[in-house]
């Protein structure tokens, strides 16, 4: 770790993004009090994790990265031993109904499918009704549809008042859910912001796509009024340019010239994924 | 004390629910001690069951029969020399005991004719059995000896049961077993820990406020729990169905219990230390389980061992455990006083306790 300097506000949803090995889960183990840094400043909730670190457990709830659970236990069971480690813990009752896991509050948790073991581990970051959430990775390994029930908890959680810290190498998923991202790689954070913040430093420019035609080369293209980079991307074209309005009228009218119109076409600000492209010169997931 | 006691109960519950912890740590050393119990039941018992050949008929040999039968070392079964020897011949029987005719005059104080003489039929290929039976003979005539001699006997014998190195074999097991037993939970304590080590539960539980003593304490809590039922087991097995009788006090035996099961609970932390997977720690307690089992005089007693090997013995914890065990429990020959049993067991308890507090790593 190098140099990784953020501040998350209360009440937000910040993502730390970057590849596997990039740094995130060590920068969230300092904060939980999990690991102590050789050396810099924490203050989580205003306490030092590396003093106060019993404080600040009784006031987040954190999820680790694999489920950690005791494969012999109840659902029910877990949710309730974990409660009797805080002070005022949620009823279980009311964890089982708000995560969906009513049906399941008698299996042992090592029968649960990788949805439900998530949110179970959620449940239990959340049995102490914490100000501050820690999540890294939740919805790894999991299918779309439950995916997307996470996501629904996660945005509940900001609308009950909680501040959550999460990780990521979804870029999806920051755009989607966070309100502010810090990109890292190689233990260092590269830019922090809102998306769109972290979009317009770089990236003027927006992107008309569309299917190959044939009849309009590049050179024909690169001629069309705004557009400063021609790129090809699959079958597709992709042409950079800051007059959207422009280059899509131009190229209508081209199109039509040799009796065709472009199909699939779509404007395209650039995304995280491009950002991070861009920043360390590879792809989020490589 | 809240979560001490959840977590305790989820330990515990963890254990009740994994079927194969719970074979090895009740259901094996309970199989163990019927096994060895069974096997060695034969040579070991304290009372034989004679065949009585009467050919006299007077009451001077009903009165020699009430003084074997108030030895309480034989049990009597009249009938014919024929007989007899058919059943002693099938098995059924230890020995037996011939009084032949004459006897009467014989015990006439005023007779002075040669000595009547008492047969004992012994199979001296049951060497316990037979020299038993002819000192038990020996003794019980020379009473009777005595008694007709008229004089009131200058020198009385008061004749006590006390059981020393003599022990039966089977009281010699029940406590080495009971010892085996919580070595085994002791130092398979270190698989729990290193799967909640590497299933990352310790670092979840490490993210709660739950304080490391309230989960080591809970640990302990679990193993002392299950080391009472395994006593519990045992003994009443021992007292029940193998007839063994307990001599020392239910508090001495208990706190003998807690101090072993606590010193291999912390072999077993010692263990969970220095292994960082869950192979390693089980290959670990086999390195650790066997010398133990088989050099610490819990099989084999420690005087029949050459003297290299009991050289080896008193450097492992569970000689002073059995020892202490057999001193407590059924009054064995003590190889070292029983303070010095529980000075030895305390010291690995604190040096081992010390090292892992040491070296453990929660994550």
């Amino acid at each position: 770790m190098d140099g990784v300097t953020f501040d998350v506000g209360a009440g937000e949803i910040f993502g730390l993004l970057g590849p596997n090995g990039a740094g995130k889960t060590t920068t969230m183990e300092m904060l939980e009090g999990l690991s102590t840094p050789d050396s810099g400043e924490l203050r989580v909730l205003g306490l030092d994790p590396t003093r106060d670190a019993p404080k600040i457990k009784a006031r987040i709830g954190v999820q680790l990265q694999t489920a950690a659970l005791f494969p012999q236990l109840t659902v029910a069971e877990l949710i309730e031993l974990f409660g009797t480690f805080y002070p005022r813990p949620i009823p279980a009752a009311k964890l089982l109904d708000e995560l969906d896991l009513q049906e399941k509050r008698n299996a042992q948790t090592k029968t649960l499918s990788g949805g439900q073991r998530q949110r179970l581990s959620v449940a239990l970051a959340l049995v102490n009704d914490p100000e501050l959430v820690f999540l890294d990775e939740p919805t790894t390994g999991l299918d779309p549809a439950a995916r997307h029930s996470l996501w629904q908890l996660i945005l509940r959680m900001k609308d009950e008042g909680r501040t959550v810290l999460m990780t990521t190498h979804y870029m999806e998923e920051a755009e989607g859910l966070c309100d502010r991202v810090a990109i890292m790689d190689h233990g260092k954070i590269l830019d922090s912001g809102t998306v769109d913040e972290l979009v317009h430093r770089r990236f003027h420019e927006r992107t008309v796509r569309f299917d190959r035609i044939d009849a309009l080369g590049d050179a024909t293209l690169a001629e069309l009024p705004g557009v400063s980079r021609v790129a090809h991307e699959d079958d597709q074209v992709v042409l950079h340019t800051a007059d959207v309005a422009g280059t899509i009228g131009a190229l209508l009218e081209a199109a039509a010239a040799a009796g065709t119109e472009p199909a699939n076409l779509m404007i395209r600000r650039a995304t995280l994924e491009d950002v991070f492209l861009e920043l360390t010169g590879r792809g989020l997931r490589d | 004390m809240r979560s001490l006691i959840a977590l305790s109960r989820a330990n515990l519950k963890s254990f009740i629910r994994d079927r194969a912890a719970l074979f090895w740590t009740l259901a094996f050393p309970i199989i163990f001690v019927l096994l060895f119990g069974t096997i060695f039941s034969g040579g070991g018992k304290l009372n034989y069951n004679v065949g009585w050949v009467d050919e006299d008929g007077s009451a001077a040999a009903k009165q020699l029969r009430a003084g074997f039968e108030r030895t309480d070392l034989v049990t009597l079964h009249d009938g014919s020399l024929e007989a007899e020897r058919d059943s002693m011949q099938r098995g059924d029987i230890d020995g037996i005991i011939v009084v032949p005719a004459g006897l009467a005059q014989a015990s006439d104080p005023t007779h002075a004719g040669s000595p009547v003489t008492v047969t004992v039929y012994v199979d001296p290929t049951r060497t316990n059995a037979s020299q038993g039976l002819v000192q038990v003979a020996n003794a019980v005539t020379m009473g009777a000896n005595l008694a007709l001699s008229g004089r009131p006997p200058a020198i009385a014998v008061q004749s006590e049961i006390l059981q020393t190195q003599r022990l039966s074999n089977v009281s010699y097991f029940v406590p080495s077993i009971l010892g085996m037993a919580l070595m085994q939970l002791g130092i398979f304590a270190a698989i729990p820990l290193v799967q909640q080590r590497e299933k990352l539960i310790l670092k979840r539980l490490n993210a709660t406020p739950l304080p490391r003593r309230t989960l080591v304490a809970s640990n302990i809590v679990v193993r002392l729990v299950i080391a009472a039922v395994q006593t519990l087991l045992i003994i009443v097995i021992g007292q029940r169905v193998l007839g063994v009788e307990l001599i020392g006090s239910a508090l001495a035996i208990a706190g003998v219990v807690v101090l072993g099961a606590l010193t291999f609970t912390s072999i077993g932390y010692l263990i969970a230390s220095f292994a960082r997977t869950e192979e390693a720690a089980n290959g670990m307690t086999s390195v650790v389980q066997f010398p133990l089992m088989f050099l610490s005089g819990i099989f084999f007693p420690l005087e029949i061992m050459p003297d290299w090997l009991r050289g080896v013995a008193t450097f492992l914890p569970l000689t002073y455990l059995g020892d202490a065990l057999r001193q407590t429990m059924v009054g064995g020959a003590p190889f070292v006083p029983l303070g010095v049993d529980v000075a030895v067991l305390v010291g690995w308890l604190a040096v081992c306790f010390l090292v892992s507090a040491r070296f453990f790593r929660w994550q």
